[in-house]
This record gives C-alpha cells, structure tokens and sequence, in this order.
C-alpha cells in the first residue's frame, strides 16, 4: 500500500483503448438490456422483410403483355396475323391473300407471337450509337403498288431503321425511324427498371432514410440523455477521462451496434435482389456497388444524425422537442430530396447527403439509367417513339417510378466525386456535432 | 488527526506518507443558484484521516461534494483536488474515489461486472481490473455475492457496492456523500468499519451524514455547515470547550433530586438546577471542568445515592443545535 | 444515553385478547409517551372510558384493532373525473395544473395557428373580392377533407407533433416519478384513469383540427355571405369531415396513450408515433409506387383514416382497395392500441415502480 503519490500530468489522454473499450463494452451491453433497442431493431427487419416480400412477388409475376403496335390482329379474318401477312406481302384486309398460298405455303403464326415481336433490344453498351432492330420487318416504306424499300432513315444517321439518343435541350431524346422497336417486350423492360427503382427507392426511402432516422432517433439520443435521467453519469464523469472521450466512446458504442446491423440488412437485401433480378448471368454483379453505396449512405446518415440527437440529448430541457421537431423537417427534405432533386433548400439537410451518396454510386453501377429513361418515356410522345406508341400515355410500366427514384448528382459531372464530396459533408458533420456537443457537455454541471 | 478513542480497530498496513500538496483545499468557494446561496464564501483544506462533514438539510454539503467531484462549477473561489482544478481537468480523478448520495446504479450488472468496467475507466487492463474489484468487494464483504445482480441487492449491499466502486482505484481521497443512508445497522456497522479502517491507513475520507452518534463513533475532526456557511471545523471536543457561553449541563440521577439540588445550588459555578422528571437532576454550569473536579466530593458530601452521572450535551447533535440555531 | 440500563422500566406486558381498545386518544398517548430510547420516560395510555378493564399500556403493549369503514359521502364520480381532466387540460394555460414545457406551449399554440390558415386565405379571398382566390380556398369537398386529412403539411409535420407532444409523458410521468401511487390510492377507477388522461389529449386534438375546420366552415361562410342553402347543403360535407378528423383524433390519442404506457420516459412515445405515423406512411408509399400494391396502406393509420374519410366526405378515393377494408384496419388498430394501454394501466402498482 506505501507508494508514493502518483504522477498526475499523463493521466487523462493515457491508456485510451483501454477506456474506449470499456464504454464501448459498457454502451453495447445496455443496449442489450434495453427493450427499446431491440424492438426498433426488429421492426426494421420486419420492415425490410416485407418489402422484400412484395418484390419477389413482382418479380415472379409477369405483368400483361400488350400489343403496342396492334398487328396481332387478324383483321381480314384469313387465319393469319396482320403483321405476318405485313412482313410476307400479302394484304391485310383481304382475306382471299394470306401466305397460305404460296408455295411452299407458310404456316399462320399464332397471335401471341405478334404480341411483343420486338423484344427488348436496349443494349447499354451501345449508349452513344445507333440502337434498335426492327424485329417485325415492318419498318419499310411503300414504294408504288408493290415495292417496299428497305431503307428508311428518318432520322438522318445514315443508317437504316434503327433509333440513337440525342441531348435536346435539358432533355435526353430519342430520335428513331419509324416502326423500329414498336411492340417491345414491356415485361423485361419492367422487370429491369422495377428492379432499379426498387433498389433505388427502398435504397434512398427505406434504408436511409427511414431506417438511417429512426434508428439513431431511438439508440442515439438516450447515449447522455438516459444516463443524466437514471442518475448514473457521475460514474464516467468523475474519472480521469476527458468529457470529450465520453461523448466519442459512447458514439463508437453505437456504431459498433448499428453499422452491422445495417451492413448486414443491406448484404441480405442485396443477395436476395441480385439472384431474383433480371440478368443475363446467375446473379446481378452490377448492383452491387449500388447497395455498397446504399449501406455507406446509411451508415454515414445514421453516424451524422446519432451525433446530432446526442448532441440534443445534452441540452436537456428543450433538446427532445428540438429533436422531434428537427426529426420532422428531416423528413420533409428527405422528400423535397427525392422527389425534386434540383431543389437547393434541401442541401440544409443531412438526409439530401445520403441521397446524393446512393445517387453517385446508382450513376456508377447503371450509366445507362438516364436513357432507359428517355425510351420508356418517348411512348407517351407521338412521335419519334419506337416504343409502344400508342398505348402508354404516362410512358412505359415502370418508368415513371423509376425517372422519380433515379437522378443524376449535380455536384460535378463526376458521379464518383459527388459521393466522395457527399460523404465528406456528412463525416464533417459529425466532426462540427461532436465539437459542439463536447463543449456544451463540458459546461454542464450536473445536479 | 487521530481517531476517536471510541474506536477498537487497530491501525492496519502502513500510512502514506504525507503529501505537501492537501488532499482537498478550497479558497473562498462560493455557489448560487441564482437568487439561493449554497455556499457562501467556504475556505477549507483538509488532508489525511477522517473527517466528517455535518449540518442540517440545505447546509450546503450536498453542493460542497458534487463541486468536489467535478459534478458543478464554483460560482465563485478556487477548488483544488491534490492541486488541480477538478472542473477543467479530470486527472484528480485518478486518486479520488467519489461515493455520490444519488442511489443509481445500473441494476442490471453483476457487482463485480459493474466495479471491474469502471475501473477499466481508471486505465487497467480487463486482467487487472478484475482483480483488484474482486479484492475491493472482498474488503467491503460483498465477495459471495459478487456474481449477483445489482438490481437484487439490499440497500446496505448496494451502498457497499458503491464504496467498493469507489475504492477501486487505491484513492488516496475518498469522498462518501451519505454512505449510511437507509442502511440497517448491520451493514452500517459494516460500512463504518471500512471507512474506520481506511482513515487509519492514512487516506484522506470526508463523509457526511446526518447519523450524528455513527461520525462520532468514527472520527473526532468535524467540519460544521449551516446555511452554507462555514460554522466550525477542528475536534469534536475542542470545539466544544469553545463554546463557553453555551451552558454545560450535568444529568445526575438520584431518588432525591430536589435535596441534592439544593446542595449543588451552594456550589458558585453552577448557576441552575433543573428537574426535568421524576429522579433526575440537571445542573447547569459555565465551567465545566471546574464542576467536575468537586462532583465526587459535593456528592459523597451530600448523602445522597447517585445512579448516573452524564453530559448529556457534549456530543455532537447539542452542538449542532447549538450552532445552527436550535438551541437549548 | 444509556437509557436501556435504567433499572426502573418494566418488563413488557403481552396482553393479548384482553389489551385494551384503541380509540384515538389512547394512541396518541402512547406516541407521545414512547420516545426514541433516549429519554427516561414511561409511557402511560389509560383507556379513555368505555370499556370494563383499565390497564396501563405499557411499551410492548399490542392493541385490539378495529377498523370501520368511513361512512362519509365522497363527492360524485363525475366530480373526481372533472378534477384529472381539468388539470390536464387547463395545464396548458394557466399555472397551478400539470406543467406542461413552454416549447409545448407555443408549438400548440403555432399548430393552431397553421391550422387556421385556409381561414386566413379564405378571409383575404373574401377581402379583395377575390373569387378566383376564393374557389381555391373557400369551402368546398376537397377543401373540408383536406382541412383535417391532408397529409401535406398537415398530417406530414403538424399534426404528428403536437400529438407526439401532447401524449409524451402522459402515462409514463407517473409511472417514472410514482405519482400513480396519488391517483390509485384515492377512490378512483382505472378506467375513470385511463378516460381522462385519454380525453384530456382527444381534447385538444380536438379543439386543434375539427374545432378549426368549424371555425373555418363558419368563417368563410360569414364571411362570403352565403345563405342558408348553402349551409344546409354543405352541412353534410361538413359533419363528413368532422366525423373523420375525430377518427382521426381517436386514433392519434389510442396509438399515443398505449405507447405512453409502455414506456418510462416522455421521448420514446413521441418519437414512436412519429415512426408508426410517418415511417408506415412512406413504407406503404414506397410500396405502392413500385409495385402498384396499395394494400400496405393499410397498416398506415394515417392512410386508413384518410380512406375512411375520403368516402365519408365524398371525395375522390385515391386507393385501389375499398374503404371498408381500411375501416376494418383502423378498428382493428385501435382496439389492440387500446388493448396495450388498459392491460398497461391495470397492472399500474400503486407504488412507485
């Protein structure tokens, strides 16, 4: 017992990981025995469960194959289709001429097969060139009585029956020639952008932002704010470690419980997506980098608004009002955020930084976003729309989900940079919160 | 500072040696709240042994301790923990153990669990912390315990609990906020043998309490609050002689107290009797001492058969009534 | 101090069957007669009269009980019940009632201002003779439900928060600082409990969005001029959207209550009620802008009541599935709301938990 006093000048910045360790220890075994946590952890499993649920059920439908351009008809009533009697010559309306008489005689094709006819020919590797084949032949022109002529090039690029995209103005357009690409194939265009807009819009709504809000609003703010209530803060404050240390340990004590908790939701959720999407192979390796972007954007969300409520939760007295209040306007530019990106008021927000985090990385994994947008949207334009022409007044299935859940970020032109931009945004955010919160906890007396 | 003669414990291990910087100093320290005064204008240093802190509710001891453990900011005055300031740097801290009245504890960890991961606050390896929480709650007597939940703790183990926590770090001050509260008198006799034990290992304890009859038990030095000023502080009964123009009074019991009041009334330093029931008698006197050199013979002198002699006034709650005001 | 050793106290005396009858008198005796050990005394209670045996009740003396019921009359139930409710309600405006923070206060007090605005547009319309301005925002179908239903910004910020703020710590309060232990042991009813604290939120839900949507109703009607026709054939509209914006009422103050007792602090209810509120809302939003399903709007309280009311104004209905199968939904929710919150409170110790 005889030593001699202790030197005292190394004794509150010495030994950190052994402090850190233990708040750290001492955060995630609260969190255990709190009842609160794990009902809210749970919820967001459900949630996700259930989204989940509702996409692999639109993804083992098939939606409504529609004939856009009609010629699945038999209007002459001879046995054979419109449109096969169009490709072979014979007339439509007669129905005395089919191909029935040739020689050898073709067999009539059944309607489902004019329903269609087109397929899905986007091809993303072809972005800047000329796309589209006109599948069912009846892109020609009549030439007199008998003759058709087999080059058709509308739109001026030398090059017959095909379509390109083309900046005009603000948007991306599709100049096309005429009868390419009319009938496509509306479930596999469905399929790809539903499965985009679902990665997207669950990405952005789901994950970020509900669960990057709601989690750290329940976990976060109690961090100071229950051990000042339960009477128990005397225990960390009266120790040889700095106010600021508390803060900082308490934080990482949450985060150890909730990035994988996020991770983990997103692996799953990406698994899950990858093997039931569209794709050529087995599993959708492209998506990946989106639901890492969506798991960085939720992660960094979730750390920006636990410093925030933390810091909250010290200011007792109007703090939670502050919060709830605060939790509300987050909320309406997360909105304002998705719905109407070029809104500048929402960069006030933590949450529009997360958006624009998924955005960059969405922009990276799928660059041809913006023109199956263009195409899917050319259906409801009368004209120069190879898609579907007739039928679609709002665009194509899944279009319209889709162009609202997809933006391009607007920073720089460079996808990549803008998350790297978004993600320092929101890391010095953190940094500018806990500055704050320490120097508000450090003048706080408590009772 | 010596402790109370009262006292059976012998001195066990060896003293610190005296540090030159005092444990605990406070110059001019004063609090408010902002009309209500809590402490007003308190200057004080203590070092080394046990010394009780006393006054009645709103005295200001409650407010002396939590400016002590950094828990408030002096409104006024400099406090210094073995020389530094505890509200701006919390490296005091890492000699000082702090027993706070507040009966929080987190219910849900085993004792053990919960003293090992606060003294990994202190610096220790997970190794080490549980070692020396494993000797700390064996001195307070909790060892057979030590593996159960906090949350089914009776009062005097969770005090127990709260001063092996305390102890944890071998501080050299221990400072104890009401550790007797609610306690039954076992583990209060307990706890004040631990606190007995660590005065005379020479650490510095300051320990408030409102049981009067326990402080005297375990210390003699005593520093007195009331109204968050500073009213006394030295020896129990050197303060006591102080206090001359307070009455001495003498508790005598006797089947005859009316005749052997009336010999005492002869006696020139007594100025009063008083009969306050049936067999007893209360002499009152300004100079104690000088009473007590003739009693024997006044009493052998008068006939009279005496079953008791007491000062029923020399012990601490007479002076704090005293003091503050009460008054007899 | 050394009372136990004064030869002259007796023995204590077990008097069992024959101990003498406590009447009020006799017990304060023996508390005034029985110190703390310090004193010398011996205390006496003699039996004041009444009874064939005087004894002298000693320290150690065990006493016949008897206890009667208190005939008195209480004051009617109704009266009691007035009591909780006024101090909750009148809290919010007058000191001596349940505190409630000042942020409250005015974020009550800018709610009800916000909820007065298609007023306040309405009275500019009436003003400058606006009637372009004042088809936009004068009474109509769409103008009455949007007044208590809308969800932007209505049901999006305004109402969610004060409901969060109102049903706080209305249970938990006393569950944390014991002061159920005052309401049990009077002579109240859990129920009679459970009412009032229900109806004191309800209440100023109430004043909040349908006492404003009959301000409005008979503002723009004053100020328009408009006759009695056309009061008579807007009355129906009017009771339609009433009636709705009290199920929606109902439903704020079931689903707030039942987290309130849930819980000990005033944060998690609030911010809980935001997330059922808002979070399913989006949830199902998401869900049906994907996948065109809207039946996930029925677990969305809001969305159920927005239906509900929605065919009771007469408005267009903006969800695919019918509207009594969000009304089946929005019962089903407030009964196991209500549920939660009445097995909550009955099993409210008296003491302090």
């Amino acid at each position: 017992m005889a030593e001699k006093p202790r030197p005292l000048h190394d004794k509150v910045w010495s030994k950190l990981d052994r402090k850190a360790t233990a708040i750290l220890e001492l955060t995630l075994r609260q969190y255990r025995t709190r009842l609160s946590t794990w009902a809210v952890l749970s919820v967001g499993v459900i949630l996700v469960l259930i989204t989940v649920l509702f996409y692999i059920e639109a993804m083992n439908s098939e939606i409504e194959a529609v004939d856009n351009d009609g010629d699945s008809v038999d209007s002459d009533g001879d046995g054979y289709p419109d449109g096969q009697e169009n490709l072979l010559g014979t007339s439509m309306n007669n129905a005395n001429s089919h191909p029935g008489l040739f020689d050898p005689p073709i067999p009539p094709d059944s309607a489902e097969d004019w329903i269609n006819e087109d397929g899905y020919d986007f091809s993303s590797a072809k972005l800047g060139t000329s796309q589209g084949y006109d599948d069912d032949g009846d892109c020609r022109v009549k030439i007199g009585e008998v003759g058709w002529s087999s080059w058709v090039d509308e739109n001026r690029n030398n090059i017959s029956c095909d379509y390109f995209f083309e900046m005009r103005g603000f948007d991306l357009e599709v100049i096309a020639d005429p009868n390419v690409d009319e009938d496509p194939d509306e479930d596999a265009y469905f399929k790809e952008t539903l499965h985009r807009s679902f990665v997207l819009g669950f990405g952005k709504i789901g994950f970020v932002f509900v669960l990057g809000i709601f989690v750290p609003l329940f976990l976060a703010s109690g961090l100071i704010r229950d051990e000042i209530a339960d009477g128990t803060l005397h225990y960390l404050v009266a120790k040889p470690i700095s106010r600021a240390e508390i803060l900082l340990y308490r934080l990482l004590g949450y985060v150890a419980l909730v990035w994988p908790y996020f991770i983990a939701l997103a692996v799953i959720t990406g698994i899950i997506t990858g093997f039931m999407g569209p794709s050529d192979g087995f599993f959708r390796f492209q998506d990946l980098l989106v639901w890492f972007g969506i798991a960085l954007a939720a992660c960094l969300l979730s750390l920006a608004y636990a410093a925030l409520f933390m810091t909250m939760g010290t200011i007792h007295k109007y703090g939670m009002v502050a919060a709830i209040v605060f939790g509300v306007w987050e909320f309406a530019m997360a909105m304002l955020s998705i719905f109407e990106p070029e809104a500048t008021v929402s960069r006030l927000s933590i949450s529009h930084w997360g958006m624009v985090i998924v955005d960059g990385f969405s922009n990276m994994a799928w660059p041809d976003s913006q023109y199956l947008i263009a195409l899917g949207e050319s259906t409801s334009r009368s004209s120069d729309s190879p898609w579907g022409e007739r039928i679609y007044s709002d665009g194509m299935p899944g279009t319209e989900a889709f162009s609202s859940f997809f933006h391009t970020t607007d920073l720089t032109g460079n996808p990549l940079q803008d998350a790297l931009i978004a993600s320092g945004v929101l890391i010095s955010m953190v940094i500018i919160m806990l500055v704050i919160a320490q120097s508000v906890f450090k003048n706080k007396e408590i009772d | 500072m010596m402790p109370d003669i009262a006292q059976t414990g012998q001195v066990a291990g060896e003293r610190l040696p005296q540090a030159e910087v005092p444990a605990v100093m406070l110059e001019q320290v004063s609090k408010w709240y902002g009309n209500i005064i809590g402490m007003n204008d308190i200057s004080l240093a203590i070092s080394g042994g046990v010394t009780g802190l006393l006054g009645p509710n709103g005295a200001g001891k409650s407010t002396l301790f939590k400016i002590l453990a950094g828990k408030l900011k002096p409104s006024q005055g400099t406090v210094r923990l073995f020389g530094i300031d505890p509200w701006k740097n919390t490296a005091p801290f890492a000699r000082i153990g702090y027993v706070s009245e507040n009966d929080a504890l987190y219910d849900w960890m085993t004792a053990l669990e919960f003293v090992t991961t606060l003294a990994r606050l202190y610096g220790y390896t997970r190794e080490e912390a549980r070692v020396k929480a494993e000797r700390v709650l064996e001195f307070v007597d909790l060892k057979d315990v030590m593996h159960k939940e906090i949350g089914k703790f009776s009062k005097g183990m969770r005090q127990r609990v709260k001063i092996a926590h305390a102890l944890v770090n071998d501080p050299e001050l221990i400072i104890l906020d009401e550790p007797l509260q609610g306690c039954d008198p076992l583990a209060r006799t307990t706890i004040m043998n631990v606190i007995r034990e660590l005065g005379a290992m020479g650490r510095t304890v300051i320990i408030s309490s409102h049981i009067l009859e326990e402080i005297e038990r375990i210390t003699e030095q005593i520093v007195i609050l009331n109204h968050g000023r500073l009213l006394a502080l030295g020896n129990v009964h050197a303060i006591r002689d102080m206090l001359d123009a307070h009455p001495h009074s003498i508790a005598l019991s006797t089947d005859r107290p009316r005749e052997l009041g009336k010999a005492f009334l002869d006696h020139k330093e007594v100025f009063g009797v008083h009969f306050p029931e049936e067999g007893k008698l209360i002499i009152r006197t300004h100079n104690l001492g000088a009473l007590h050199a003739d009693l024997p013979q006044l009493i052998t002198d008068s006939g009279f058969s005496v079953t008791a002699i007491d000062n029923p006034d020399d012990n601490l709650e007479s002076i704090l009534t005293y003091l503050t005001g009460g008054g007899d | 101090m050394e009372a136990d050793e004064n030869p002259n106290l007796p023995d204590a005396e077990f008097l069992g069957q024959t101990g003498a009858k406590v009447e009020g008198q006799t017990r304060l005796e023996a508390a005034y007669g029985s110190g703390d050990g310090d004193e010398q005394s011996i205390p006496s209670a003699s039996v004041a009269g009444g009874t064939k045996q005087h004894e002298q009740a000693h320290l150690g003396t065990v006493f016949d009980q008897s206890y009667q019921s208190w005939g008195g009359s209480l004051n009617p139930r109704w009266a009691r019940n007035w009591a909780i409710l006024r101090h909750h309600v009148y809290g919010l405006f007058s000191k001596g009632h349940r505190p409630y923070g000042i942020a409250t206060k005015l974020i009550l007090f800018a709610a009800f201002l916000i909820s007065l605005g298609d007023l306040g547009m309405s009275f500019i319309s009436a003003i400058f003779s606006e009637t372009e301005m004042h088809r936009v925002f004068g009474v109509s179908k769409d103008n009455l439900y949007g007044h208590v239903l809308g969800f932007w910004p209505r049901n999006a910020i305004c109402f969610p928060i004060i409901a969060a703020l109102l049903i706080g710590g209305i249970i938990s309060e006393d569950r944390t600082h014991g002061t159920s232990a005052i309401y049990f042991s009077r002579p109240l009813n859990r129920i009679d409990y459970t009412a009032m604290k229900f109806l004191s939120v309800a209440i100023v839900l109430f004043m909040l969005i349908v006492g404003t949507l009959g301000i409005y109703y008979t503002g723009d009607i004053l100020m328009q001029g408009e006759g009695w026709a056309f009061f008579l054939d807007t009355l129906p509209i009017f009771l339609g959207a009433a009636l709705a914006g009290t199920i929606l009422v109902f439903t704020y103050s079931s689903i707030g209550l039942a987290l309130s007792s849930v819980s000990r602090g005033k944060f998690f209810p609030a911010v809980a009620l935001l997330g059922i509120f808002l979070g399913m809302k989006l949830i199902a939003f998401l869900i049906y802008v994907l996948f065109e399903r809207s039946v996930l709007y029925l677990l969305s309280p809001y969305d159920c009541v927005a239906h509900v009311g929605q065919a009771l104004v007469g408005t267009t209905s903006t969800y695919d599935h019918p509207w009594t199968w969000s009304l089946m939904s929005l019962v089903v929710i407030n009964a196991i709301a209500l549920y939660i919150l009445a097995s909550r409170v009955s099993s409210m110790e008296v003491t302090r938990e």
